[in-house]
């Protein structure tokens, strides 16, 4: 996205590398508020949970910037082929970003509210969950920021892992529910920070999409792989 | 009319592509250029074009000052025979004939394929006898009948409104955009096949290029138009599919709506968002 050579009008190629570097810092952050959320219900860190919705104003406040100033330059400069694909997939991109935060600040929230099923409930699903968001979504964002469609692409494949896991914590989930009801209220608080775990998995394959478009000019298929879903005997909310 | 052939086969499966051009494709191709090359003197201008021009769509020629995109306009109705030394070689078949052959008819080719060119060029004569004047030089037409014809063109440019009370007034008193109407009125007047632009509207302002832009989409539901544009917006307003050209070489032809998002060439992408040298 930024590897072409230099427009005739100077200015045009500053206001372009602006809008990359807002969606670049908008990245940066949200693997900050996702990383400290994942902390915050994983390793109980209660200092960890106040982070995430600390950023959120910001991230908002880049959205906006990043919507403004490419509006701005659709009006101003007409921009066509590559510069036009970058534009779109930022104005997308950006929206993803700051769905991703929200997410992240909805995990850290219920950090403190899943606590009492610390020992009972195995974590290891919802570790391994958020290792490979965590992993997708850095890879995610690097391949926006270097304009790397091979790496965006790996992040469309490797969503399967996610949905799969995420399939495999419902079942465990509904399983501790209908022994226990007491853990009712613990485990839907799990089940929702895995559901927002998933969701952001999502939205990082989203970007990886706008990344693979914006830079090849060809779409991934509308299809991606899915994994999970048709293995549930439990019917799965979504 | 001629060769029945797909408008062109790109190969690609592009959502976007084919949402716009699915509709109306495939056009049979209304004029085919094969290997063709120009030379002004010793200057060789054109390399070896191929390029179909499908019947009633629009082809938008662009590329830098220099490229051959008006030259091969200029190709394609003979216009370059008017210059000593000009030649051209290979084919451009229109209705089953190579149009370079010499015995060509040239005042026949120009009357099936019409031109207009950057700047008005109103004759020194009124309305009324601006639109006759080609008529007349190919067909022999009764008073009543002629009246007819000229209204028929003024009205198709949307002009007839503007000067039915003028008719006999000076051409050359009308404002540009309107003469530009007038001098497409003329060479429509004549019922040509294939109408010719070379950047039409570049003398224009914004109101009378839109009335322009505006004609030509109405005009492509019954002619083959090709244009030569400075300006990528209008090319990608107007055009159906868009020829991009640089130092006499096509480097790339595909639908509008593909060149301008994803162009496959790098010189294209180049040229359409501003990068050139």
């Amino acid at each position: 996205m930024g590897n072409e050579p230099a427009h005739t009008i100077t200015r045009y190629d500053q206001e372009l590398d602006r809008l990359r570097g807002i969606v670049a810092r908008m990245g940066g952050l949200v693997e900050r508020q996702t990383a400290q959320a994942i902390a915050a219900v994983v390793n109980q860190n209660e200092e960890a949970a106040l982070e995430p919705p600390e950023l959120d104003p910001e991230v908002d406040a880049l959205e906006r910037e990043a919507e403004m100033l490419a509006i701005r330059i659709l009006a101003l400069r007409a921009p066509m082929a590559v510069d036009l694909r970058v534009i779109v997939a930022v104005l997308k991109m950006s929206g993803d970003l700051e769905r991703i935060g929200d997410y992240a600040s909805s995990i850290a929230r219920r950090a403190g509210k899943v606590e009492v099923l610390d020992g009972a409930v195995s974590f290891s699903a919802l570790r391994a969950m958020a290792r490979l968001v965590q992993e997708n979504l850095h890879m995610a964002v690097e391949s926006m920021v270097e304009n790397d469609a091979e790496r965006a692409q790996e992040v469309w494949k490797a969503d399967t892992a996610v949905d799969e896991l995420y399939t495999t914590m419902f079942r465990e989930l509904v399983t501790y529910m209908m022994e226990d009801p007491r853990k009712i209220g613990p485990c839907i608080h799990l089940l929702f920070v895995a559901k927002n775990l998933e969701r952001i998995g999502d939205h990082a394959t989203n970007i990886a999409e706008r990344v693979y478009y914006a830079v090849t000019g060809e779409m991934l298929p509308s299809v991606r792989p899915r994994g999970g879903a048709a293995r549930t005997n439990v019917e799965q909310p979504e | 009319m001629s060769v029945e052939v797909p408008v062109k086969a790109t190969g690609m499966t592009q959502p976007l592509d084919s949402a716009t051009t699915s509709k109306d494709a495939p056009h049979p191709v209304a004029m085919q250029v094969r290997g063709l090359n120009f030379y002004y003197g010793t200057s060789h201008a054109l390399h070896d074009i191929s390029l179909d021009f499908p019947e009633r769509s629009v082809t938008g020629m662009i590329g830098p000052s220099g490229c051959g995109k008006s030259t091969l306009l200029r190709v394609l109705n003979r216009m370059y025979d008017l210059y000593p030394g000009q030649r051209a070689t290979g084919e451009v078949i229109f209705d089953k004939q190579n149009i370079l052959n010499s015995g060509v008819d040239l005042n026949v080719l120009r009357s099936r394929i019409g031109m207009v060119f950057q700047k008005p060029t109103p004759f020194p004569m009124s309305i009324y006898d601006n639109i006759a004047f080609g008529i007349r030089l190919h067909e022999r037409v009764s008073r009543s009948e002629m009246d007819g014809r000229v209204e028929d063109a003024l009205r198709r440019v949307a002009l007839w409104p503007e000067v039915q009370d003028r008719l006999s007034a000076s051409a050359t008193a009308l404002s540009g955009g309107q003469q530009q109407r007038l001098c497409i009125a003329r060479t429509i007047a004549v019922r040509p096949e294939v109408i010719l632009l070379d950047e039409p509207t570049s003398a224009l302002d914004p109101v009378s290029t839109a009335r322009i832009e505006e004609l030509l989409d109405e005009l492509k539901t019954e002619f083959t138009i090709a244009i030569v544009t400075h300006n990528m917006q209008q090319a990608a307003r107007c055009a159906d599919q868009v020829a991009f050209f640089y130092m006499g070489r096509l480097i790339e032809v595909d639908s509008t709506a593909r060149m301008f998002t994803t162009p496959r060439e790098q010189q294209t992408q180049d040229y359409i968002t501003g990068r050139f040298g």
